[in-house]
């Protein structure tokens, strides 16, 4: 699953630091988001569009395997 | 969680001292003082580790996030089931191996380990099954 986490994150000027710390994850999680090698749980993507202030649609792109 | 972390340390400090004073004292074998320091050193490094925690904020919160960490947990739960699936195959091939070494009790001990481990995996997946 693709998402736009890092192009609103620098969009916004956050750090990965910072960001992760508000998420309460690792910095490790936030960069594996960030190039797809993991896929959050629905509580973690959810936590991260409400910080974004989007909905999920808008942060991750759902494509069909 | 803490204050019970903080009681098995120090059972287990207790119960390595102990163990290593026995073998001292020529009560037990070596195979028990070995397991004694081996407590001892657990213990020690768990105290030592509570007593940072406790004291130490930005350690606190780096522990706190790494126990919480949703992906550092898929990670977890994807390295037991690799090494569970690694354990049965060895496990398998050294049944066989041992059988044309005629090494018997080796053989069976493989295969009984095969089927410990399956006998867990099916009452796991029980027990899961009924909770989600």
């Amino acid at each position: 699953m693709k998402n736009r986490i890092e192009e609103i994150r620098k969009e916004r000027g956050i750090k990965q630091e910072e960001f992760a710390k508000t998420m309460g994850v690792s910095r490790q999680t936030i960069s594996s988001l960030e190039t797809g090698k993991y896929n959050p749980s629905i509580f973690l993507a959810h936590k991260i569009a409400v910080y974004f202030e989007m909905t999920i649609e808008e942060v991750f792109i759902f494509e069909e395997e | 969680m803490r204050t019970k972390r903080m009681i098995s340390s120090i059972v287990e400090i207790v119960i390595g001292v102990a163990l290593v004073a026995c073998s001292y004292a020529g009560l037990v074998d070596e195979f028990w003082s070995g397991m004694g320091a081996a407590l001892l050193v657990v213990g020690i490094l768990q105290m030592a580790r509570l007593i940072r925690y406790n004291s130490n904020e930005e350690y606190r919160e780096k522990i706190d996030v790494n126990n919480s960490d949703e992906r550092n947990r898929y990670i977890a739960a994807k390295a037991w089931s690799y090494a569970g699936y690694v354990h049965v195959f060895i496990a398998a091939i050294g049944t066989i191996v041992f059988r044309i070494l005629e090494q018997e009790t080796l053989s069976m001990l493989c295969s009984f380990s095969v089927c410990v481990i399956i006998v867990i995996y099916w009452i796991s997946y029980g027990i899961l099954q009924k909770r989600y």
